[in-house]
């Protein structure tokens, strides 16, 4: 019995135990899961994400409806182009109707897209394009998801529009026989998230031609009468993110398909070389895909051609000279094409007695490399989700001999597909050492998982930090360090970059809003300088923006493109949960190998959750030091920085301290309308004020 | 008769006897009835060479000994290795895969290669492995290979022969003579020749065939007893480990493949029926010559032509995978000319529903199958670049090569999305053989094909076509951008080493440069107007799917030693791709026009046991997606899809992902695209089908959904005997026969009862009745199968 009391009492332990462990275990799931849950990505920020309609005509006037997120308190509407301008749309009693403008464009407007932002009381809202375009504007007039809903359209006209979710949109024309159309969907390129599926049907709805790659129908009605277009989203999603422009035109017989205006990929911040031409000299000239056919030409050299038909290889030859260094740049993809160019360059040895040549390979080009390591859209963060380099060619031409050379070029991703529009251009230039610079938002991890792409408008709080990532493609062997520099920033607002070091791609801008800073607005000049054979160089700084705020791109691919303009705001309404400084504003000075104190002051505005801030640190020469803890309760903490570990050189340096905090953040808008409720845990990035440190050499013993 | 055919009618039948709602009181009902035991299991194994290899040593075993008679060897001659030794471990059985040739470390230590393809490793494992113990020389009848062979110590594969036999005297005469490897002296084998390779053979006849081997001395021996033999269709015929080859009772073409030491060979038997046949329909092309040719060859008269109804009916499934619309059906019937079968065809063709359906049949091999969310974009760009490239009719041969050598990122070039499928150059290789060439080359990864010429040389060389295949990530997990990576496209023998240019099957390459796609060069070899494989593979396929069996079947396993049930016609159908520019829409408007498409489903009194000559149209259960679609539209109830357009038919799924969100899909066989082979989507009969069938939520919810057919039916003020007609019509594309509209209007007039036994709502009563009728036109054999 006494046995088996003990069994039993052992097994009831065990069981027990298990039990408890479970328990515990479940306990803290469910805490970590509705922790994860209620927690928020980012601090908000103003996002003008929809228009209706999407554009208009010269000379008119359009009533616009808008939607964003965070857009409380919508003011201004501001355009990138002074010919557009907007005016709240008022009622009977002169009252402001919510999210409704009246845009004025003025006859003169460029046609093309152009961009809107929204004043709101957080700030300058993310931007979203309006199209100006010369045809007749209409918008879609209730469901059209059927084919007796079809809406009738005007040729020679553009509906404005938004996909039903799962549906498939009717429109309805009257063709004549003989005469050509062109059908375009103009979508993704207008930050529209709905990849558009284009059908022309007969008029029963039978499916005769479709267009799925963002391309133009282009067809010679076969028959007078009535034909019907189909639109839907690839995957048939929708709703007021889906929206598109449709556009009917007649042109024609032989005249080129018109190009519809779209935003520009990251990648293209690279292109063009500063002082290019606009039309380059030399066309290519087929035949030119055998060695025999190749094309003559002298350097150097401006060529456009197109990678047409499948598997086209277009060939020059030219007559290098030993010593000489060219640099060959290729521009295809960064024009907006599919392409992935490939160029080699083979020194021709002149035939034997037979008649055969021999050549030598000297030299291959492919891609331009990523300034960063580029998300792997893994797990874990590792790496912006913003691709700053190209399938394009920049690269060096040795000639290693007097003699006839031969450049192929071709496109790798060209092997079947027959399109006439994969143009490129190609030139060949002595070295005209020059760089290129684009920004955007900095992204980190802010949690485990965290995968958010968001687009971050510089709608700055007050007392807050906030980083730019800044990328150089270098062009034609340029190495040199960069400065960045901002001008015009709104009163109490500062910048200062971390400078891009000599050879590296990187770096970080850094801009703080003053705690007392006034609600304002401005725009501001971004650009970077550097000197290129010892004569100053400035050149702008793009940015880039996501289309669309994706909190996870697992579940959405996120939509970087270049923006134009760049607005920052101080709201005056809010400040930054917690602003991180060092103590007092000054360079700190250090001797190489010594170690550096700095004492920090933070000035805290909001409870957080947990209490330790661990911070890292950003700025050349600094990046390996090792991360350190600061309490969040505490107004004050000091961090020292080894030099000696680091092996810092003498010089001037600027960095910043950055990590993530989760705030228990409450719009300060509630306090005002008393409609307070719970706040709510926001992760984001803390990044401390910039700090000067001036590392000197070791003084002689 | 095809047991799964067979099987489900059987399964049918008994339906209407079970009622909606009734119990399966005899299970036994529900099983297949089969003929043939060996022809089940090689109808289970037909897909795997492996497998075949496994009967044909499981035939080997069980003979035991070999009649000695036959088997004279001259013993005072010293043996060969190459040419006595290995054949007989061959015929015994030893270097199969489940015996000593299995993959890894053989068995219990012992290893030879696969079917004797290795010679000189069989020497060395058997005189060298294990420090020689196997072979004694100096008292060669203690030799461990010879004792374990006829079981004198224990053997785990039994007795492989008799002491007494000639295969024991062959080793003992090696081993006494030194066992010698005798490669380099050895007359090589150079030709085999079976006698006779051709011959009309009557049913329940036998015929003997006789194996001739030539060596490189001219020498010749009859090799009958060492070859190994087997026929494609043991429905058929069967034959003997000593090549006497019995015919049954089934007429038609059917082969017997004799392989001797690396070499094959192929008997050819016509099997007559020998009917006299008074008449044939009149031949509308070149198809309908063929087919009654063979016909009357084989005198087997065919069925008459099917009517109009049936024909529209059949045609609408097969071509555009749905039931004729009211508005055809209509048209149809009141049209006068005297073309309006091909009319109708033409018509099919240009429909959506044509793409659509042959887009589902192309995207299930080319595994279009959804592992993760983030593939719905591939998912769905693949599936449209297949559909909208039938729908325009791009010729096949640009299709294909648009697909091998698909380069940059999924919505600017959506076949890129094979590459997402099906990454490994061994998988690459695999596929394309098999679905576009008919040629499976899997077994060839790791040794010569048994039954076919293929080496491991041939299928590295094949490989390294895809060896130049680039990629760059994008910011979609799991996706990559296809890109031609330049440089000399070369694979590696993983067996010899040797590091191989690409070579086509069969046939020589010239150089490929570095900047060359190779992938390029095998398209252009491919839809080269000689290429063997590459128009006969298809249109063998498209044959199938209008005529249940290929011309070569299975489908896709195109080689000399599975001739074509009808070569000629086989090779005027590849003619006509080839000179229409690789056109599929001609090439079905071709089938599908011939008379021979057209004939009835009913057999006559002489063909109801043919199964290959095309005499009578071959019924078919609808395939899952289809059957789906056809229920809908009879009960006027669709099926809604996740995230799909309301009203998108089961044919327009663009991949497998739906298939859990319909249990439907599920249980009558949808593929879940993870094969190259057709034969991964079940058109077998299960008890689940006809469960579901009967119990099925979603079923019921069709019959009875408020804005269904029946539900329009009791509402309806049209009479009884228009409600009848018009869903014969739907359903069967018919009217309906006197006795059919009599049963019909008296089961619709009979009163409902509750349980209590009072009468339903009169509306409850008229609907639920409708909701029966429906119910019961669903499950006739009529409505399931495309006859």
């Amino acid at each position: 019995m006494l046995n088996l009391h003990r069994t039993g009492c052992r097994k009831f332990r065990t069981i027990w135990f298990i039990r408890l462990i479970c328990q515990i275990g479940l306990i803290s799931t469910v805490l970590l899961h509705s922790g994860a849950l209620a927690q928020s990505v980012c601090l908000p920020l103003p996002r003008l994400l929809t228009t209706m309609p999407m554009g208009g005509k010269p000379g008119t006037q359009v009533e616009l409806t808008i939607t964003g997120e965070n857009i409380d308190g919508a003011g201004e509407l501001i355009f990138t182009h002074p010919s557009l301008s907007a005016t709240p749309i008022r009622d009977a009693n002169g009252k402001a109707e919510p999210n409704k403008y009246m845009v004025s464009i003025a006859t003169d407007a460029p046609i093309g897209i152009h961009e809107a932002r929204l004043m709101t009381r957080l700030g300058i809202s993310s931007s979203r394009v309006f199209s100006v375009g010369t045809l007749k504007e209409a918008t879609q007039i209730g469901p059209t998801t059927a084919l007796p809903k079809a809406m009738p359209l005007q040729v020679n006209s553009i509906c404005n529009a938004v996909m039903t979710d799962k549906a498939i949109d009717h429109f309805l024309f009257e063709a004549q026989k003989g005469h050509r159309y062109i059908v375009h969907c103009s979508s993704r390129g207008i930050d529209s998230k709905l990849e558009a599926v284009l059908i022309l049907a007969d008029s029963e709805g039978r499916d005769l031609n479709v267009e799925r790659r963002g391309g133009t129908l282009d067809f010679v009605a076969t028959k007078d009468g009535k034909h019907i277009l189909k639109i839907h989203d690839l995957t048939f999603k929708g709703g007021p993110a889906y929206f598109y422009r449709l556009t009917l035109q007649e042109i024609p017989e032989g005249s080129p398909v018109p190009t519809f205006p779209s935003t520009k990929s990251v990648s293209s911040f690279s292109w063009p070389p500063t002082g290019l031409a606009e039309m380059s000299a030399t066309s290519e000239k087929e035949p030119n895909n055998l060695h025999a056919q190749a094309q003559k030409i002298a350097l150097p050299c401006d060529i456009t051609g197109s990678f047409f038909p499948a598997a086209d290889v277009d060939t020059f030859e030219f007559m290098g000279t030993q010593g000489d260094v060219w640099w060959v740049e290729v521009a295809s993809e960064r024009l907006g094409r599919p392409t992935d160019p490939s160029a080699i360059v083979q020194l021709v040895q002149q035939a034997t007695a037979d008649g055969d040549e021999t050549f030598v390979e000297i030299a291959e080009f492919s891609d331009i490399a990523s300034p960063m390591k580029l998300s792997t859209n893994g797990y874990a963060y590792d790496g912006p989700p913003y691709n700053g380099g190209s399938l394009d060619i920049i690269g060096k031409l040795e000639i290693k001999a007097d003699g006839l050379h031969r450049i192929q070029l071709s496109d790798l991703f060209g092997g079947t597909r027959i399109d006439a529009r994969n143009v490129y251009r190609l030139i060949i230039r002595k070295a005209a050492p020059d760089f290129a610079l684009a920004s955007w938002g900095f992204h980190m991890e802010l949690r485990n998982g965290d995968r958010n792409a968001l687009s971050k408008p510089l709608a700055l709080r007050n007392g807050i930090t906030v980083a730019l990532e800044v990328v150089v493609v270098r062009r034609d062997g340029f190495d040199g360090e960069i400065a960045l520099a901002m001008d015009g920033l709104p009163y109490g607002v500062t910048a200062q970059g971390l400078k891009i070091p000599a050879g590296k791609t990187r770096g970080i801008m850094l801009i703080t809003a003053d705690e007392q800073a006034p609600k304002s607005l401005a725009n501001v000049s971004f650009y970077g300088k550097s000197f290129v054979n010892e004569v100053e160089v400035k050149r702008p700084v793009q940015m880039a923006a996501m289309a669309w705020p994706i909190v996870d791109s697992w579940g959405e691919i996120p939509s970087p493109r270049l923006v134009t303009g760049l607005p920052i705001s101080v709201t005056g309404a809010e400040f930054a949960p917690v602003s991180i400084s060092a103590k007092e504003k000054k360079v700190w000075e250090v001797n190489v190998g010594q170690k550096l104190t700095i004492p920090l002051q933070h000035t805290r505005r909001s409870e957080f959750s947990g209490t330790v801030l661990q911070l890292k640190t950003s700025g050349a020469g600094f990046e390996q030091a090792p991360r350190f803890d600061v309490s969040l309760a505490s107004e004050c903490s000091e961090v020292v920085l080894d030099l000696a570990a680091l092996k810092t050189p003498p010089g001037d340096y600027l960095i910043a301290f950055y990590g993530t905090a989760v705030a228990k953040y409450q719009s300060a808008l509630e306090a005002t309308t008393k409609e307070t409720t719970a706040p709510i845990d926001t992760v984001d990035i803390v990044m401390s004020e910039p700090i000067a440190i001036c590392v000197k050499p070791s003084e002689p013993k | 008769m095809d047991p799964t055919y067979d099987g489900f009618v059987r399964n049918v039948e008994i339906l209407p006897i079970l009622g909606r709602h009734g119990t399966l009181s005899q299970p036994s009902y529900l099983l297949a009835r089969r003929k043939h035991s060996m022809a089940r299991i090689a109808i289970q194994l037909r897909y795997s060479s492996e497998a075949r290899i496994f009967v044909f040593t499981f035939a080997s075993v069980l003979i035991g000994c070999m009649p000695q008679a036959v088997l004279a060897q001259e013993s005072t001659k010293p043996a060969s290795f190459i040419n006595d030794v290995v054949p007989l471990l061959t015929k015994a059985g030893c270097n199969s895969g489940v015996c000593h040739a299995k993959a890894g470390n053989g068995q219990n230590g012992f290893k030879l290669s696969l079917l004797g393809f290795e010679p000189k490793e069989d020497f060395e494992y058997i005189t060298k492995d294990s420090r020689g113990r196997r072979l004694s020389i100096a008292a060669p009848e203690t030799s461990l290979l010879l004792m374990k062979a006829i079981s004198k110590l224990p053997h785990g594969g039994g007795v492989r022969f008799q002491e007494s036999s000639s295969e024991y005297a062959v080793l003992l005469n090696w081993i006494r003579n030194g066992a010698v490897y005798d490669a380099g002296s050895a007359p090589k084998l150079v030709s085999l020749e079976l006698k006779p390779n051709r011959a009309t053979v009557k049913p329940w006849s036998e015929q003997q065939l006789k194996v001739i081997a030539t060596y490189s001395d001219n020498s010749q021996r009859d090799v009958t007893q060492t070859a190994l033999f087997e026929t494609n269709d043991s429905a058929m015929a069967e034959v003997t480990p000593g090549g006497l080859v019995k015919v049954l009772d089934l007429p038609g073409k059917v082969s017997v493949m004799v392989r001797f030491q690396g070499r094959v060979s192929v008997f050819n038997a016509s099997v007559p029926l020998g009917a006299a046949i008074d008449a044939l329909p009149p031949s509308k092309n070149f198809v309908d010559e063929a087919v009654f040719a063979n016909l009357k060859e084989l005198g087997i008269p065919p069925s008459s032509l099917c009517d109009d109804a049936t024909f529209l009916r059949r045609v609408s499934l097969d071509l555009a995978g749905r039931l004729p619309t009211d508005e055809e059906r209509l048209r149809f019937n009141a049209s006068q000319d005297g073309q309006k079968r091909d009319l109708v065809i033409d018509d099919l063709l240009r429909s959506s529903e044509y793409a659509d359906f042959f887009a589902n049949k192309w995207t299930a091999m080319l595994k279009n199958r959804r592992d993760d969310a983030s593939d719905i974009i591939s998912n769905f760009a693949f599936h449209a670049w297949v559909r909208d490239s039938l729908l325009a009719n791009k010729p096949y041969d640009q299709m294909v090569r648009e697909l091998l050598a698909a380069t940059g990122t999924v919505i600017a070039n959506p076949p890129v999305v094979w590459y997402k499928r099906v990454k490994e150059p061994k998988q690459q290789v695999e596929d394309v053989a098999q679905l576009f060439l008919g040629v499976r080359m899997q077994c060839a990864q790791c040794h010569h094909h048994p039954f076919e010429r293929w080496s491991q040389d041939d299928y590295y060389s094949f490989s390294a076509f895809f060896s130049q295949v680039g990629r760059k990530p994008t910011a979609t997990r799991g996706e990559d951008m296809i890109f031609h990576k330049r440089g000399s496209a070369s694979a590696t023998n993983i067996k010899s080493g040797a590091v191989l240019k690409p070579a086509a099957l069969g046939d020589t390459m010239p150089t490929i440069a570095a900047d060359e796609d190779p992938r390029l060069k095998l398209a252009d070899w491919m839809s080269s107007p000689n290429n063997p494989f590459f128009a006969k593979a298809v249109v063998n396929r498209y044959w199938k799917h209008f005529f249940r069996r290929g011309l070569i079947e299975p489908e896709d396993d195109i080689r000399d030693t599975n001739p074509p049930s009808n070569p000629e016609l086989l090779a005027a159908l590849e003619k006509h791709l080839i000179d229409s520019n690789f056109d599929l829409k001609s090439l079905i408007r071709t089938i599908t026009g011939s008379h021979a498409y057209q004939l009835n489903a009913s057999p006559n009194q002489y063909n109801i046991t043919d199964q290959q000559n095309y005499s009578r149209y071959y019924p078919r259960r609808l395939q899952a997606e289809v059957f789906l679609d056809a229920i809908d539209d009879l009960t006027a109830s669709r099926t809604e899809f996740p995230n799909l357009p309301s009203g998108t038919r089961a044919i327009a799924l663009p991949d497998n992902s739906y298939n859990n969100a319909s249990p439907f899909l599920k249980v009558f066989g949808r593929p879940e695209n993870e094969s190259v082979c057709e034969c991964e989507r079940i058109q077998s009969s299960s008890l689940a089908q006809s469960l579901h069938l009967i119990n099925a939520n979603d079923i019921k919810a069709k019959l009875s959904n408020v804005n269904g057919r029946a539900a329009k039916l009791a509402k309806s003020h049209s009479s009884n005997v228009e409600a009848v007609r018009e869903l014969y019509a739907v359903a069967f594309a018919r009217e309906p026969r006197p006795e059919e509209l009599q049963a019909g209007i008296e089961f619709l007039a009979e009163p409902r009862l509750d349980p209590a036994g009072q009468p339903f709502d009169a509306m409850k009563a008229k609907q639920e009745s409708f909701q029966d009728l429906i119910w019961a036109l669903i499950n006739t054999k009529e409505f399931l199968f495309n006859h």
